[in-house]
């Protein structure tokens, strides 16, 4: 159909039909366009019938022709449109019912536990299975139980004000620098003889426990000291035990806590509780042997020091050495996690940032 | 410790081609752990870390000595002349007991020459440096090579004879350093006839110094009683090579032979000339025999070891040995003073042998194992569940500053008795009694930190302390809710917490964590810190978990259950814990399953003063089903004792 012969309203309506076609984003709008282009009253179609009417006899045949050529052309468009719109509908349909496990839940994120408690109870669950039970003893500890008890000599550096923490006016009592004194009370309960003349050890027949807890020692804080730490300390008593069994007990407790790929070095060392000593070192974790900052070019990061129940500590609890036999080992729980995770400041442990508890903490 | 690789190799030729890592490695299996290499000299140093108890390995041959006994292999002969004892130049009298047991000098007239060039690099290694004077240069690498400190006097400024003896009170030295130090009886001191010369295996005395111009030197080479040492070392906080060696145990028979080593690198490099040699006392004898038997060595180690094998490691080690039934005796040499008990003996075996030998066992279970602790397994079950209800763990130091007694007033103990005596600083002088000011503090730094809600407790004993009485530790639980209520959830709007909404929430986790209701009832502070809620309590106030695995079986209907709803208009200050009790009573013998409050609506639209609250009563018998009339009477009856409180049926 020519457009001159169109009414003019009608061939703007025409000329903007494609844009007003796309701009249908849903049914609803295009069911409105149907009506105002193709619908049976007062659309467009409608408009040229009336004037096909109104037109003379001859021409009616041709024109007739046109408008509907041009009404078909509408309608194909609209009904072509309504497809993808239904298309479109069906697909959002299906999208908004799909599972997407990205969006946040509708509640706060869980709490978490402190990573160094989720190392310390690791520890402790690793231990269960082979007997061991929980011990603790206090911060606040005696000169007698932190040092004496442990053979460490009066003259010892360690017991210097510039090492330990002293209570002011207290005669003595002191912030424990180790969780070693737990061995000491530990020793004294089970070698005190009872009302039938027996220990608690002769009773028993052993006994092996970890004792994990909060540690002081007069550092200041820095990336790698802090004025109070974890340390988790185990020991035995038994009767003939030796080296290889502190040696079989620590590579299963070091393959439990960093896979069984962990590789661990038994060297000899020294502590005055012990005797002899050893010390455990693992595969630097950062650079894997080849030396870098953390293990100072050695390959080997200290892991834990252990060793023989000295004689002495055993004879000062009133047990015989001759008799008993046990072992005794003590890791610290920061540099554990800092290796691990390879966490790369110390402070950021006693920091609480909700960001770092978070990441690093978990429910187990 | 520093170890300078070509020195380690003259002095033990067996290593000479060990390449450094191996050498690392073996040194860690003495005992001897590498903590760095350093490559940028001509010969590459090691920084060795020496337990405190071996004094003796405290330099390059005592290290080669451990490494030939574990390699089987001979350290270099030592090639000096054996001084001959000669006359007395001046006397030396030991005045300090078994402080100063021995004291051998030698005086020699200093010829031309100076230190030689690899001496020079070797001190330089070291740390020390050269200081071109071939008295003070030699005795320096004497003490890095051999392990024995020695001094040089310039023999013309001593007056008279040598002393060793304690100080007298308000006596003074100037040492090497340019230090004038107070003396005190404790001091052990060399000594010439005017005064103080030295303190006594720690430094010389200013006075008496080998400089240019010396022309003669009067040798000191001298045993010092560890204990001594260390004690003035510490005292005076001068901790010298020489200290560290004595205070840690030098070898007493070795001091002889290192004054004759001393006089000739100054023959060699000096051209120096002996005027005479001499000594006093007698050095202290190696320690005793102890007896080692074979059946302890093998259960130390683990595995039968060869009687041959442990024998011959010892004798490498420089012990002597002899005969026992059933194992050996065995006397440790001169310079192993930490050897004594039987267990030390097998350490060296094992030492030598390698730990890498002993085999891996699980020691036998041959006791019951105990049960874990009731108040350990009440903190770990306390922990997760409070972590599972959204509370994150924190872990703070302990220490805090004295204001927490204006900021705790609650604190009925005496702060002073928990205060420090050498704290870190006044910030970290007390041991804390409240767990709610580290807690306030890591709350405010989060929320600072752009955090809009925080949730966070703490378990860790609290310390509190009363005169006469011993310290007490206390396990408690802290706890800190702050920022916007549900403003880490994102789905839902973030809002301010309104006080009987966090009361409410507190109360809710009280009572999920075990807090008996009659301990909730008698909570008397809930200390809100700036925009929150917290509280601590000790956690003996937190039921124990009863005693069985599952609680004892609680029958159920299976009849249905039958739900009322009274929606009430209840005065502001009615209290829900007074109605429910009131409508528990009413109810008292009818199945009444449970009620409670399931909305709170306040609003403009009801009366001024009044509140409406929504109660859920919901009935069902063990035995039947329940009818609809006789639910509605009781429902009548609970409304009534409503009506009695003054609480009417909302319209």
């Amino acid at each position: 159909m020519e457009p001159s012969l169109l009414p003019p309203e009608v061939a703007d309506a025409h000329r903007e039909f494609p844009a007003a076609l796309a701009a249908c984003r849903d049914l609803d709008a295009l069911m409105r366009l149907k009506g105002t282009y193709v619908g049976r009253e007062g659309s467009h179609a409608a408009r040229l019938m009336e004037q096909l009417k109104a037109a003379p006899k001859e021409a009616k045949r041709e024109l007739g022709a046109a408008i509907n050529a041009l009404k078909n052309q509408w309608e194909e468009a609209i009904k072509a449109r309504g497809g993808e719109l239904e298309q479109a509908r069906a697909r959002s349909t299906a999208l908004a019912k799909a599972w997407d496990p990205d969006l946040p839940p509708p509640q706060p994120p869980p709490g978490a536990l402190h990573p160094l408690t989720r190392l310390m109870d690791r520890m402790v669950d690793v231990f269960r299975p082979l007997g061991y039970h929980v011990e603790e003893g206090p911060e606040a500890e005696t000169e007698a139980h932190n040092f004496d008890g442990l053979n460490i000599p009066q003259d010892h550096p360690a017991r210097g004000s510039a090492d330990t923490f002293y209570f002011k006016d207290q005669d003595g009592l002191l912030l424990r620098t180790h969780t070693s004194p737990v061995q000491v009370r530990v020793l004294r309960r089970i070698g005190a003889r009872g009302a039938d003349g027996l220990s608690e050890l002769e009773r028993t027949g052993g006994i092996r426990f970890l004792a994990p807890g909060r540690v002081y020692r007069k550092d200041e804080i820095d990336p790698t000291h802090s004025p109070m730490f974890h340390q988790v300390e185990g020991m035995i008593v038994g009767k003939g035990i030796g080296m290889h069994h502190l040696k079989g007990t620590l590579a299963y407790a070091m393959k439990a806590l960093f896979g069984p790929a962990a590789e661990v070095r038994f060297r000899p060392s020294y502590f005055p509780f012990v005797e002899p000593g050893a010390e455990m070192d693992v595969r630097c974790p950062l650079c894997g042997g080849t030396g870098c900052r953390v293990c100072k070019g050695s390959g080997w990061v200290e892991l834990l020091g252990a060793g023989l129940l000295h004689p002495n500590i055993l004879t000062m609890a009133g047990i015989d050495p001759d008799v008993w036999s046990g072992f005794a080992f003590g890791m610290g729980v920061e540099r554990t996690a800092m290796m691990v995770s390879q966490t790369p400041d110390l402070r950021l442990f006693f920091e609480n940032d909700q960001r770092f508890l978070r990441t690093m903490g978990g429910l187990d | 410790m520093l170890i300078e690789i070509n020195a380690l190799r003259e002095e033990l030729p067996a290593v000479a081609g060990m390449p450094v890592g191996r050498l690392c490695e073996q040194l860690a299996g003495l005992g001897f752990p590498v903590d760095g290499v350093d490559v940028s000299g001509p010969s590459p140093v090691l920084e060795v870390d020496v337990t405190a108890n071996r004094g003796d390995a405290q330099s390059h041959r005592g290290l080669a000595r451990d490494l030939a006994a574990k390699l089987g292999a001979d350290l270099s002969p030592l090639t000096h002349l054996v001084l001959t004892e000669g006359k007395a130049l001046v006397p030396v009298r030991l005045e300090a007991g078994t402080a100063c047991p021995f004291y051998s000098t030698a005086v020699l007239e200093l010829g031309a020459g100076t230190t030689p060039g690899p001496v020079r690099a070797f001190l330089a290694a070291m740390g020390a440096g050269a200081k071109g004077l071939p008295a003070v240069d030699a005795s320096n690498e004497l003490l890095h090579r051999y392990g024995h400190p020695t001094h040089a006097f310039d023999a013309d400024l001593v007056q008279g004879g040598i002393t060793v003896r304690y100080a007298r009170e308000g006596e003074t030295l100037v040492t090497l350093d340019g230090v004038e130090r107070k003396l005190t009886g404790q001091d052990l001191l060399i000594a010439d006839d005017v005064g103080p010369i030295g303190l006594a295996g720690l430094m010389g005395g200013d006075s008496t110094k080998v400089s240019a111009a010396t022309r003669r030197v009067l040798l000191e080479s001298a045993w010092f009683e560890p204990r001594a040492v260390r004690a003035m070392a510490h005292r005076h906080g001068l901790h010298t090579d020489a200290s560290q060696r004595f205070g840690r145990g030098a070898d007493p028979a070795f001091a002889r032979v290192a004054r004759d080593l001393l006089a000739q690198r100054l023959h060699d490099w000096a051209g120096a000339r002996l005027v005479s040699a001499w000594a006093a006392g007698t050095p202290p004898e190696a320690g005793p025999a102890a007896p080692l038997t074979w059946a302890m060595l093998d259960r130390v180690a683990g595995l039968p070891v060869d009687h041959w094998e442990a024998s011959s490691f010892l004798r490498r080690l420089g012990c002597s040995l002899g005969e026992l039934p059933g194992g050996l005796s065995v006397r440790p040499p001169s310079w192993r003073h930490d050897l004594a008990l039987p267990d030390d003996f097998a350490e060296e075996v094992l030492r030598l042998k390698g730990y890498e030998a002993i085999p891996a066992a699980l020691p036998p279970l041959d006791s019951a194992p105990v049960p874990l602790a009731p108040e350990y397994l009440k903190r770990r079950k306390l922990a997760l569940r409070l972590a599972n209800l959204g509370f994150l763990q924190t872990v703070t130091l302990g220490f805090v500053d004295p204001a927490e007694r204006q900021e705790a007033p609650w604190l009925d103990d005496q702060q002073d008795l928990r205060t420090l005596r050498n704290p870190l600083g006044e910030d970290y002088s007390v041991m804390r009694g409240t767990l709610l000011r580290d807690l306030g503090r890591v709350a405010r730094m989060n929320l600072e930190r752009g955090a809009r809600e925080v949730r966070l407790f703490e378990i860790a004993p609290v310390f509190r302390a009363l005169p006469g009485q011993s310290m007490t530790e206390t396990w408690t639980l802290g706890l800190v809710w702050a920022g916007e209520a549900g403003g880490e959830d994102p789905l839902s709007p973030a809002r301010a917490m309104a006080e009987p909404e966090g009361q409410s929430f507190l109360v809710g986790i009280l009572k999920a964590i075990g807090v008996p209701e009659a301990a909730i009832r008698a909570f008397d502070h809930w200390p809100m810190a700036s925009g929150g809620w917290q509280f601590e309590l000790p956690l003996a106030a937190i039921a124990d978990e009863p005693e069985r695995i599952i609680p004892r079986f609680a029958p159920f209907s299976r009849f249905p259950v039958v739900e009322r709803d009274l929606s009430l208009l209840v005065d502001l200050d009615q209290s829900y814990g007074g109605l429910r009790d009131a409508l528990a009573a009413a109810l008292a013998g009818t199945p009444l399953l449970d009620l409670r409050c399931v909305d709170v609506f306040r609003h403009k639209s009801l009366a001024e003063g009044r509140q409406a609250w929504l109660i859920r009563l919901r009935f069902q018998a063990m035995d039947r089903t329940l009818t609809g009339e006789e639910v509605d009477g009781w429902t009548n009856i609970a409304l009534a004792a409503a009506n009695a409180l003054g609480c009417a049926l909302r319209g």
